[in-house]
C-alpha cells in the first residue's frame, strides 16, 4: 500500500500534559506541513490535531523514526517527553484508524459529532500546503464517506451524551414545541448554565432572564446571551412568569423551597408548565416542588441517568459502526491494490492496439474500395474484439486484487505478452 | 361491492400498519418506516375507493347509511394519521390513531346498512346535518387522543421515563394546542349538527315536524352540546383550564358523552328510519347491495 504510515498519540494512550506538548493550531499545522514538504518533497502528508488526538499521516518512502524526529523537531520537544506514549501504524491499519477516528469511534465521547468537521480541516490544511497526493486525498475522501455511512445507518449519533444536550433536545423538547419567545430563567452563573444557554439559543430565540447574587457576574453572562439581568429580589416573580428555569448556584441549601414555591408561585402560574433544570450540586430546589401540577424537575441525577443510558445505547450501536468500519477498510484496500494493475493493464492494452492499428490498415489497403460506413464497422468490430480480450485477465485481476496486490499474476501477464516495466 | 376492493382490504392495510407501528416499540427495523407509510397509504387509496364507489353507486353517499357515516370518519381519522406521519415522523401517534381507525371501521359493521331518511326531510338539511355530526365526531375523537397522548407524555415526564426513543409523542405544547382547538371546533360543529337536525325534522312533511326530545338520540346529542358548551365557557373563563391538564380532562370527558350518542344511535335509532309507509311500500331511492342484515332494533 505504498507505505502508508501514521505517528502520534491520543487521549488513549497519553495524558492531556503530552497531548499539549505535541499540539497544533491552524496556523501551526500549515507552517509544519510546509516544513516537511521542504524535507519529504516525495510523501504526501496531512496533520490532525485536536484536543484529543495528534496524528501525522504520511505516504512515502520516510521511516516512521523519521517521521517521528520530524514532528518532535517541529515542537521543540525531546524524545523522552514523549516517551511510550506514541502510536505508529502502517498501511491497512492506519485506514482502519482513520475510518475509526472520523466515525467517532475512537474519540473520548463515542458519537461525538465534531471530529467529522476536525478530520475535514486536517484535510483541506493539507491541500491548501499541497502537501495531498492521491493516496491520501482518497485516504481522508473514504474516511468522510465511512463516517457518514455510521452516521446514516446506525443511531450512534441519535443518543446524546452531554447534560446540557439531553437536557434541552431530549427534556426540554418535549414540553415545547418552539423555544422562540419563551421565557427562560438563569438562576446563578455557572459553567452548566453558559453551556445549557448554549445549546438553548441553537435551538431557538428564547427571552433570557438571569438571576444571580453576585450582580457583576450575572450581568456578564446576561450580556453574553442577550438575555436581561434582575436582581435576586425578582427571583419569585420570575419563577411565576418563566417557562424553562435552569438552576447553577453554589448555595449550599436548597434556594426554592417546596413551601416557598407553593405560596409565592404556584398560584401566579394556573397549572402552566414549568420546566426545571436543577443543574446545581448539591440541589437548588427541593425535590417536593415537583409535587406542583405543571412543573417537571430534573436534577443533575436525572440528567445523569438519561446521560448514562444513551451512553448504554450507543454502544449497542458499536458492532454495527465497526462492521462498516471493517467493509470500507477492505473496500479501500481492494481499491489501491487494484490501482496497482493499472500500468499493467494500460501495457496489454497498447500491446493489442498496436496490432490491431496495422491489421486494419493493411485490411484498408486491400480493400479500398470500401466506403466510410463499412470502414468504421469493421473498426468498431476491431474495437470490440480487443475490448473481450482483454475482459478475462482484468476480471481477473480485479478479483485477485480483493487480497492484496496480484503480483504473480502481474508477472504473468508481463512475461506472457512482453510487457516492459 | 364488485370493484374488488370491500371493508376488509383497507381494515387490513390499516392492521398492517398498526402492527408495524407497534413493532416500532419492540424490534425497530430498517425498512420500517417506509413500510408503515406503503401500509397506510394502500389502505388510505384503498379507503377512498371504496367510499367513492359508493358515491358513484349511490347519489346521497357516502352520508347514505349508518355505515357510511361511520366508514366517512374513519377515513378522515386515516387522513389525520396520514398527514401528522410527515409532520412528526418518527412520533408513535399511529398507536393512537390507527386503534381509533380500525374502530371506527369495526362499529360500521355492527351499523345498519339502511338508507338513512333523509329524503323524508328537504336533502340539503341532512346532507348538512350529517356532514357536521360527522366531523363533531371526528374533531371530538382527535381531541380526546390529544387529550390521552397528553396526559401520557406529562405523566412521563413528571416520573422521567422519556429516555426511550421508541417511543415518542409530541410536545405537550402542541398536544394541549390540539386539546384547545379541537374542544372549540368540535362545539361549533356538533351544535351545528344539532341545530340542523331539529331544522331537519321541522322541515319533514306529514306527521313527523317535531322535535322528539325524549328520544334517547336527541337527549344524549343535546346533552353531548351542553357539556361541550359548559366546557369550552369554563376554559375561557377559567385560566387554569386554558392549559396543563385541564383541558386534557375535558377532551376526556367529551368523548365519554360523543360515546353514549353513538351508542344511542348505533342502538335506538327511531329517528333516522323510514317510518313513512309510502317509503317502506315502494322502493328505496338509494339502492344498497351489501347483503348484510339490518341490525336488529332493541
Amino acid at each position: 500500500m505504498k507505505n502508508l504510515r501514521m505517528i502520534g498519540c491520543s487521549h488513549r494512550d497519553a495524558a492531556v500534559d503530552v497531548r499539549q506538548l505535541l499540539a497544533f493550531n491552524a496556523q501551526q499545522t500549515a507552517e509544519a506541513l510546509g516544513t516537511w514538504q521542504s524535507r519529504f518533497p516525495d510523501a504526501e502528508l496531512a496533520l490532525l490535531s485536536t484536543c484529543n488526538r495528534v496524528e501525522l499521516y504520511a505516504v512515502g518512502p520516510t521511516e516512521p523514526e523519521v517521521l517521528v524526529e520530524a514532528l518532535l523537531d517541529h515542537r521543540q520537544v525531546s524524545s523522552k517527553q514523549v516517551e511510550g506514549h506514541l502510536v505508529s501504524l502502517t498501511d491497512a491499519e492506519v485506514v482502519r484508524h482513520l475510518y475509526r477516528v472520523t466515525a467517532s469511534l475512537e474519540s473520548m465521547v463515542v458519537g461525538e459529532p465534531q471530529i467529522l468537521a476536525q478530520v475535514k480541516q486536517a484535510y483541506q490544511s493539507a491541500q491548501e500546503v499541497g502537501t495531498t497526493g492521491p493516496l491520501l486525498h482518497d485516504l481522508f475522501q473514504s474516511a468522510l464517506r465511512t463516517a457518514r455511512r455510521v452516521a446514516s445507518e446506525t443511531a450512534l449519533h441519535k443518543h446524546r451524551v452531554s447534560i446540557p444536550s439531553i437536557a434541552i433536545a431530549d427534556l426540554a423538547s418535549c414540553v415545547f414545541e418552539t423555544f422562540n419567545d419563551k421565557h427562560v430563567l438563569v438562576i446563578g452563573a455557572g459553567e452548566m448554565a453558559d453551556e445549557t444557554l448554549r445549546y438553548l439559543r441553537d435551538a431557538g430565540e428564547p427571552q433570557i432572564h438571569v438571576i444571580n447574587r453576585d450582580a457583576e457576574r450575572g450581568q456578564k453572562l446576561a450580556q453574553r446571551w442577550a438575555g436581561q439581568y434582575h436582581e435576586w429580589s425578582e427571583l419569585w416573580d420570575q419563577l411565576a412568569q418563566a417557562d424553562l428555569a435552569i438552576s447553577t448556584t453554589a448555595a449550599t441549601e436548597p434556594v426554592v423551597t417546596a413551601t416557598t414555591f407553593d405560596e409565592r408561585v404556584t398560584p401566579h402560574r394556573h397549572q402552566r408548565p414549568l420546566v426545571v433544570l436543577d443543574l446545581a450540586v448539591p440541589r437548588d430546589f427541593e425535590p417536593e416542588v415537583s409535587e406542583a401540577l405543571g412543573v417537571y424537575l430534573y436534577s443533575l441525577d436525572d440528567l445523569a441517568q438519561a446521560c448514562k443510558n444513551n451512553q448504554t445505547a450507543r454502544a449497542a450501536e458499536l458492532p454495527r459502526a465497526e462492521k462498516i468500519v471493517t467493509q470500507e477498510t477492505a473496500r479501500f484496500a481492494a481499491e489501491v491494490h487494484h490501482r496497482a494493475t493499472a500500468p499493467v493493464i494500460a501495457g496489454l492494452r497498447q500491446e493489442l492496439e498496436r496490432p490491431k492499428k496495422a491489421e486494419l490498415e493493411r485490411l484498408f489497403c486491400k480493400l479500398p474500395h470500401l466506403g466510410e460506413p463499412e470502414r468504421q464497422e469493421i473498426e468498431q468490430f476491431a474495437d470490440r474484439l480487443v475490448n473481450k480480450m482483454l475482459h478475462p485477465p482484468m476480471e481477473s485481476l480485479r478479483d485477485a486484487s480483493q487480497n492484496g496486490t496480484p503480483h504473480g499474476l502481474l508477472d504473468a501477464l508481463r512475461r506472457l505478452f512482453h510487457l516492459e516495466d | 361491492m364488485d370493484t374488488g376492493i370491500n371493508i376488509f382490504c383497507f381494515s387490513a392495510s390499516y392492521a398492517i400498519a398498526l402492527a408495524l407501528e407497534l413493532s416500532g416499540l419492540w424490534a425497530p427495523f430498517r425498512l420500517r418506516r417506509p413500510a408503515l407509510l406503503f401500509a397506510a397509504f394502500a389502505g388510505l387509496v384503498a379507503h377512498t375507493w371504496y367510499l367513492a364507489y359508493r358515491v358513484a353507486e349511490t347519489p346521497a353517499a357516502p352520508l347514505a347509511s349508518q355505515q357510511d357515516w361511520y366508514l366517512l370518519a374513519a377515513w378522515a381519522v386515516a387522513i389525520v394519521y396520514f398527514s401528522l406521519k410527515f409532520y412528526y415522523p418518527r412520533s408513535s401517534m399511529g398507536l393512537f390513531l390507527l386503534p381509533t381507525v380500525l374502530g371506527l371501521v369495526g362499529a360500521s359493521l355492527l351499523t345498519t346498512t339502511e338508507p338513512l331518511a333523509t329524503f323524508q326531510a328537504p336533502r340539503i338539511w341532512g346532507q348538512v346535518h350529517g356532514v357536521f355530526l360527522m366531523l363533531g365526531t371526528v374533531v371530538v375523537l382527535l381531541g380526546f387522543l390529544a387529550g390521552l397522548m397528553y396526559l401520557i407524555q406529562s405523566y412521563r415526564l413528571k416520573r422521567k421515563l422519556l429516555t426511550d426513543s421508541r417511543f415518542q409523542l409530541p410536545s405537550l405544547e402542541w398536544l394541549e394546542r390540539a386539546n384547545s382547538r379541537s374542544l372549540g371546533a368540535a362545539t361549533l360543529l356538533v351544535g351545528g349538527g344539532f341545530f340542523t337536525g331539529i331544522l331537519s325534522r321541522l322541515a319533514t312533511e306529514g306527521d313527523q315536524n317535531f322535535v322528539p326530545w325524549t328520544d334517547p338520540v336527541v337527549m344524549s346529542l343535546a346533552a353531548m352540546l351542553l357539556w361541550l358548551v359548559v366546557a369550552e365557557v369554563f376554559r375561557l373563563v377559567y385560566p387554569a383550564a386554558r392549559q396543563g391538564r385541564k383541558v386534557a380532562y375535558l377532551t376526556v370527558a367529551a368523548f365519554i358523552f360523543l360515546m353514549l350518542v353513538l351508542a344511542a344511535v348505533t342502538l335506538r335509532d327511531s329517528l333516522h328510519q323510514k317510518t313513512d309507509k309510502r317509503a317502506v311500500a315502494s322502493p328505496p331511492t338509494v339502492e344498497v347491495r351489501n347483503e348484510k342484515p339490518p341490525h336488529d332494533r332493541l
